[in-house]
């Protein structure tokens, strides 16, 4: 009796070692055949030519690669898809966390104020770009009326397509508008977890609304605020839309996806489109990890 | 996801290439233009038996549909849009069945003037569906009140541009400076009135001189948006956005860069224009008198991985009928009119419509048509062009926004030439 109870016993282990494997195998396989599968086929083919313009495709090494770093407009898009990235990530998760903070008590048209505050989120890039675009315009735009009326403008100004630096700046303002939402909700789902019995313990202690932010609060949104980093992160450094709506196929403020659509369907040059793409998922994969990094393992600092 | 797709279909297997299928009597049509009315489409089913699916996808989007679709040898439609710019590629990518078993090219030159665009040593790539060409307009009404006459030369147009700013216009021309397609083309007919083409015979730059027209052309440009006689904001203005904001709402009282049927399908619509009747297509102001009008027809060709090419070409030859097209831009009245449509593609058709008095113009552009349409480049599009356009463009614009001379940017857009050649 024993040992039928023992067998069945280590059946069900066997059972309960597979069951985990046998509910993730499913998604595991899509990964695999919608993911893992083209990343590869695109690695494989970043190392040849690929383009209907030049049959027949051939290996080339590193060629696509030499000729990505040789052009000035791709380099000129690294530039630029680096300074989007950094400042979406930090500007989108600052005022996501002040956000949050500001709204994680209850009050009068809470809920109102929530739905306004996500509605960027909500909205296709697109049409954010095209009302952006619309806001900036020299002739029309709400932008040159407002600064014009407050007499801080003698005339109407051009804000994009002339000064590299303003039209980075400019579509960063529209892409950070479109991030913060969800770094927002993020972060004041992890606040809104948080035990109110150590804010309390802390206020018997003494401590300042400021100390208790650094020193409960901000630890334990810490792997929120990595998730909300991380897809700052992603967003921002595939930025094309706000990009392609507000600066065209201009170099001033391109980005590394522009390019990758321009070097593929404009120039039919696709082995170089796929290192490009390849080289834009490393770098994504490699600062996402940084942050991930960073944000876990930075002490708060007292 | 769209490269990784291509990456994972360019092995693939062939699908629907070469096949007739001729039991099947529907096709699609994948155009950037809205469908004709059903019942004008009815009519076509009804006289043929082949049902037409048509579908709109935007200009820049069908273009990237093609290419992703064709080079991965996928089924996509049976009859698709031919842009005048892409016929040297599509000659060379093989992307598009040559259409000469069911038109004559030879035959319809006198007709069609501008199908020797889709020609491509003896391929046609394409079938020309419309007369589109690149136009002067000019706002009669305004001219008349600040005193100028319509102008015959580009100095004449200068002198012209700055009376209408004496008399309160502020920046009275319109060239759309957006890094686009449209800016382009532009440059190709700017470079038309000072009398020249941008490439030789032999795809050589023809630009880099100071005295060439192209270098002019690009200094014309580049002054006028300096100096002030072209609004600052037009550094991001796109050329459709220039039509409909500036010129029909009276902002502005010259195009140089217009389009064939802007009049009738744009000026004198009342509900969206404050310039009625007041607009008027003008021959070229050249260097010296009347100067060419570039044509950039729009084309329809066949996929070579159109399931149904025959049903395909019945359509494309019903498609272009003279008195059909004629009669789908307002022969017969209102009625029967598809919204949009641009002018017919054959002298033919357009005989017709000036005839009838019904289209705004229509004898003039006629005029325009036969007498000085002229195609951008002698050759026809090189392979290379979305590549040299793009050059073409990006450069321009950086040297109205000051970025670079109009020395380096013609400088730049040769060396692009030197390098496309060489890379063949």
């Amino acid at each position: 009796m024993t040992v039928v109870q023992a067998g069945a016993g280590r059946r069900r282990a066997r059972h309960g070692h597979l069951l985990p494997w046998m509910l993730v195998a499913p998604l595991v396989l899509f990964i695999a055949l919608l993911s893992l599968y083209p990343t590869a086929a695109t690695t494989v083919e970043s190392f040849f030519r690929v383009s209907p313009l030049d049959p027949p495709t051939r290996f080339n090494g590193l060629a696509n690669y030499r000729a990505l770093f040789a052009n000035s407009a791709v380099t000129t898009s690294w530039v630029n898809t680096v300074v989007y990235a950094a400042v979406g990530v930090v500007a989108s998760t600052i005022l996501g966390i002040a956000g949050a903070v500001a709204l994680k008590r209850r009050f009068r048209f809470r809920g109102i104020i929530l739905a306004l505050v996500i509605l960027p989120w909500a909205l296709p890039a697109v049409d954010e770009a095209v009302i952006w675009n619309w806001m900036y315009d020299p002739n029309y735009g709400v932008v040159n009326s407002v600064l014009h009326s407050l007499h801080l403008i003698g005339g109407y100004h051009v804000y994009l397509g002339l000064d590299r630096w303003l039209t980075v700046v400019l579509i960063e303002v529209v892409q950070v508008w479109q991030m913060t939402p969800l770094s927002f909700l993020i972060i004041l789902a992890a606040l809104q977890s948080i035990s109110p019995d150590l804010y309390e313990a802390a206020q018997v202690d003494g401590a300042s609304a400021w100390r208790m932010f650094r020193r409960v609060t901000l630890p334990l949104i810490r792997p929120a605020i990595a998730v909300a980093a991380v897809q700052s992160l992603v967003l921002s450094f595939n930025v094309f839309d706000q990009v392609y709506v507000l600066n065209g196929k201009a170099p001033l403020g391109s980005s590394l996806m522009l390019q990758t659509y321009l070097t593929t369907f404009q120039n039919l040059d696709f082995g170089g489109g796929y290192a490009l793409s390849l080289l834009v998922t490393l770098a994504t994969v490699l600062l996402s990890a940084g942050v991930i990094v960073l944000i876990y393992r930075k002490p708060v600092a007292t | 996801m769209l490269l990784t797709a291509a990456a994972c279909s360019s092995g693939g297997q062939q699908i629907g290439q070469g096949s007739t299928n001729s039991g099947k009597s529907s096709i699609t049509v994948d155009m950037f233009y809205p469908s004709p009315p059903k019942a004008v489409l009815a009519q076509f089913t009804k006289q043929t038996g082949i049902t037409v699916n048509w579908v709109e996808v935007g200009y820049d989007d069908l273009q990237t549909k093609i290419s992703s679709a064709a080079s991965s040898n996928t089924y996509f439609a049976d009859a698709t849009d031919v842009d005048w710019s892409r016929v040297g590629e599509f000659a060379k990518t093989g992307w598009f069945q040559p259409m000469n078993q069911w038109f004559n090219p030879a035959s319809l030159k006198s007709d069609v003037p501008q199908i020797g665009t889709f020609e491509v040593n003896g391929k046609l790539i394409g079938m020309p569906f419309d007369a589109s060409f690149m136009v002067t307009t000019v706002n009669t009404k305004d001219l008349t009140a600040a005193g100028a006459a319509v102008p015959t030369t580009l100095d004449g147009l200068t002198a012209a541009l700055k009376k209408l700013q004496a008399h309160g216009m502020a920046a009275p021309l319109d060239i759309h400076l957006a890094a686009a397609e449209g800016l382009s083309t532009c440059w190709y007919q700017m470079t038309a009135a000072y009398g020249g083409q941008v490439l030789s015979a032999q795809d050589a730059p023809q630009f880099t001189a100071p005295s060439s027209a192209g270098y002019q052309a690009i200094a014309f440009m580049v002054n006028a948006y300096k100096s002030g006689l072209v609004a600052k904001g037009n550094i991001q203005e796109t050329d459709y956005n220039g039509l409909t904001a500036e010129m029909a709402k009276n902002k502005v009282a010259a195009e140089l860069c217009d389009y064939s049927g802007s009049v009738g399908s744009i000026y004198d619509v009342p509900s969206s224009s404050s310039v009625v009747n007041q607009v008027e297509y003008v021959p070229t102001p050249g260097a010296t008198g009347a100067a060419p009008n570039v044509a950039n027809p729009d084309g329809i060709g066949i996929p070579t991985t159109a399931r149904n090419p025959a049903a395909a070409a019945t359509f494309i030859k019903w498609f272009t009928d003279a008195k059909n097209q004629a009669i789908w831009a307002g022969l017969d009245g209102p009625s029967s009119v598809i919204s949009g449509f641009p002018l017919p593609m054959r002298l033919s058709g357009l005989e017709l419509l000036a005839k009838s008095g019904k289209v705004p113009q229509a004898d003039e552009l006629e005029t325009l048509l036969r007498q000085h349409a002229q195609a951008p480049f002698p050759q026809g599009a090189p392979s290379w062009y979305s590549q040299f356009s793009n050059a073409v463009y990006t450069n321009i614009h950086q040297a109205a926004a000051g970025q670079e001379t109009v020395q380096q940017a013609v400088n730049n857009i040769a060396s692009q030439v030197s390098t496309l050649k060489a890379s063949g």
